[in-house]
């Protein structure tokens, strides 16, 4: 079963074709790795999928509503200096319930108190959001996620300037959350964590998308060091069609 | 002593003029500090001063069509602050400029044309009174309207709350949550102008940002938390208020610039003294052993 599909959609931001011609499905419960250069429209695909950018030609077909597609920006898109602790954050993500009006109640509260701790940030609840570092804010974010219920998310570079042991904890999250059915899709550029994580890779090159599968990926750049590893910038010619 | 105290602090407070100003203060002082703390956060500290400078032509329009009639001059305030928000908002889409060079360009054209407006249609004793107002010509038509605006931004801005304090941090998150941003964002500098209108009686056009950005730059050097900075952003705003207003009565000062100069010596003291970031926490400043209690 696929909740989100493209059809053969066009994006294009500024007047200019960033991405055209892209099909396929993202797989209910797998996670997906969106893959490719800097700038070769990963973060155009992601708007687009949010509904934040209108297709030129073609359409994302998307049957998750509106609220329940969360997304986790990268940390720079955020004022972190606005005074917010972990815990105000995280309650925010009852928005599709509780909208701008409604109160929170001790039901809630508790459900906070266990995506914190799940995540292991309950002792920061009430730390401001500037003092935490690049880890701890990523976990508070994808707490925000936990909290909205959502049945889409998407996740731009979430493990860039993040410490290992952050990672972990968030990939556990990760898996728990596509064995409950929410289709992932996750902008990486490591090697490593693609090979942990994706079920599914979009692979966008030149302004074209190209499913493949993890493993052929893996299996093409399996001499190279581990932690050195390089996702490729343009289509390799040997790699297998993916699963899609 | 009792009675030293009660010369200085309440017998003035026996006239008429006095308690009127002393209550317009007051209400302004919780609805202005609030709008600070939020401008001052998003980085748009001089969007107020913008905004002040907006209102002066279609005050200037009133008094021309109206005289010295607080509604109608209120109405035009609102009506050319408006105006002028969304000039710049549409001017900045179109042409891809940021939004405060349209901002400080209108802002410009509206003083100027605010200026001749006036000088056009009265003297220069009027120019000043809309510059920089006079809290003790607040008569009750003022007071009730001064109330009844600041009610409603209290009331306006307790409904936007959460949506303006997710739109600070994540624009895209609301969006993303089918919240046009622009607007909240819009309601907001809304609520920016009918302030400004409500202040400009007491305080003048280009005084009332005052009293919106002084108690809250100053609440920064105290508090860490929004809530904290709001509640002493009102305090400090009540405290200079009322004392400004006392000052004025034994000194025979303007009101206006009392009070704000009040509001500024509370900022120079927390820059010096204050909790956070101030002078004397960066001298005394030392790195707390790891598992000490946090200080907040």
């Amino acid at each position: 079963m696929s909740r989100l599909q493209l059809h053969d959609l066009q994006l294009a931001r500024g007047g200019r074709t960033i991405l055209e011609h892209l099909d396929g499905r993202f797989m209910d419960g797998a996670i997906t790795a969106l893959i490719g250069a800097n700038g070769a429209g990963k973060s155009t695909l992601i708007s687009a999928i949010m509904g934040m950018l209108a297709p030129v030609a073609g359409s994302v077909e998307c049957q998750v509503p509106r609220e329940r597609r969360a997304w986790l920006p990268q940390q720079l898109a955020l004022d972190l200096t606005f005074p917010m602790s972990v815990e105000e954050l995280i309650m925010t993500g009852t928005w599709p319930s509780h909208g701008a009006l409604k109160g929170y109640c001790a039901a809630h509260y508790r459900r906070g108190r266990e995506i914190m701790a799940r995540l292991g940030i309950s002792h920061l609840a009430h730390r401001q959001l500037g003092e935490l570092s690049g880890g701890q804010r990523q976990r508070a974010l994808l707490g925000r996620t936990l909290m909205q219920e959502a049945e889409l998310l998407l996740l731009d570079e979430p493990f860039a300037n993040v410490d290992i042991e952050t990672v972990d904890v968030l990939m556990d999250v990760l898996r728990d959350m596509a064995r409950q059915g929410v289709t992932i899709v996750v902008v990486l550029h490591d090697m490593e964590q693609l090979s942990r994580l994706a079920d599914d890779v979009l692979f966008l090159a030149g302004g074209h998308g190209r499913w493949v599968s993890p493993d052929s990926l893996l299996d093409r750049y399996a001499g190279q060091p581990p932690r050195a590893p390089r996702l490729p910038l343009t289509f390799p010619d040997a790699l297998d069609a993916g699963t899609a | 002593m009792l009675e030293l105290l009660d010369a200085w602090l309440l017998a003035p407070f026996d006239y008429g003029f006095m308690k009127r100003a002393f209550v317009a203060g007051l209400a302004l002082s919780l609805a202005a500090p609030p709008l600070g703390v939020f401008l001052m956060l998003r980085g748009m500290s001089l969007i107020g001063d913008a905004m002040a400078h907006a209102i002066l032509p279609g005050v200037a329009l009133g008094f021309l069509f109206a005289g010295f009639s607080l509604p109608m001059m209120s109405l035009g305030g609102i009506l050319s602050g408006l105006l002028v928000a969304v000039l710049a908002g549409s001017v900045s889409q179109m042409t891809g400029h940021r939004e405060d060079s349209a901002m400080a360009s209108f802002f410009l054209i509206s003083l100027a044309a605010g200026v001749m407006l006036v000088s056009l249609g009265g003297s220069s004793v009027d120019l000043t009174h809309v510059l920089f107002g006079s809290i003790l010509a607040v008569n009750t038509t003022a007071l009730v309207l001064i109330a009844a605006i600041s009610s409603l931004i209290v009331v306006i801005l307790a409904v936007i709350f959460r949506a303006l304090v997710v739109e600070c941090l994540d624009p895209l998150f609301l969006r993303g949550q089918g919240v046009h941003g622009g607007l909240v964002h819009g309601a907001f500098l809304g609520l920016v102008v009918l302030n400004l209108t409500a202040g400009f009686q007491t305080l003048g056009t280009l005084m009332a940002v005052g009293l919106m950005m002084l108690p809250a730059t100053t609440a920064r050097f105290w508090s860490k938390r929004l809530e904290g900075l709001i509640g002493i952003a009102v305090g400090i705003a009540m405290v200079a208020s009322t004392g400004g207003l006392l000052l004025s009565y034994h000194l025979s000062l303007p009101s206006g610039p009392a009070i704000i100069l009040l509001a500024g010596a509370a900022y120079l003291l927390s820059a010096l003294l204050g909790r956070h970031h101030s002078l004397r926490e960066r001298l005394q400043r030392r790195a707390a052993p790891l598992g000490a209690p946090e200080s907040h």
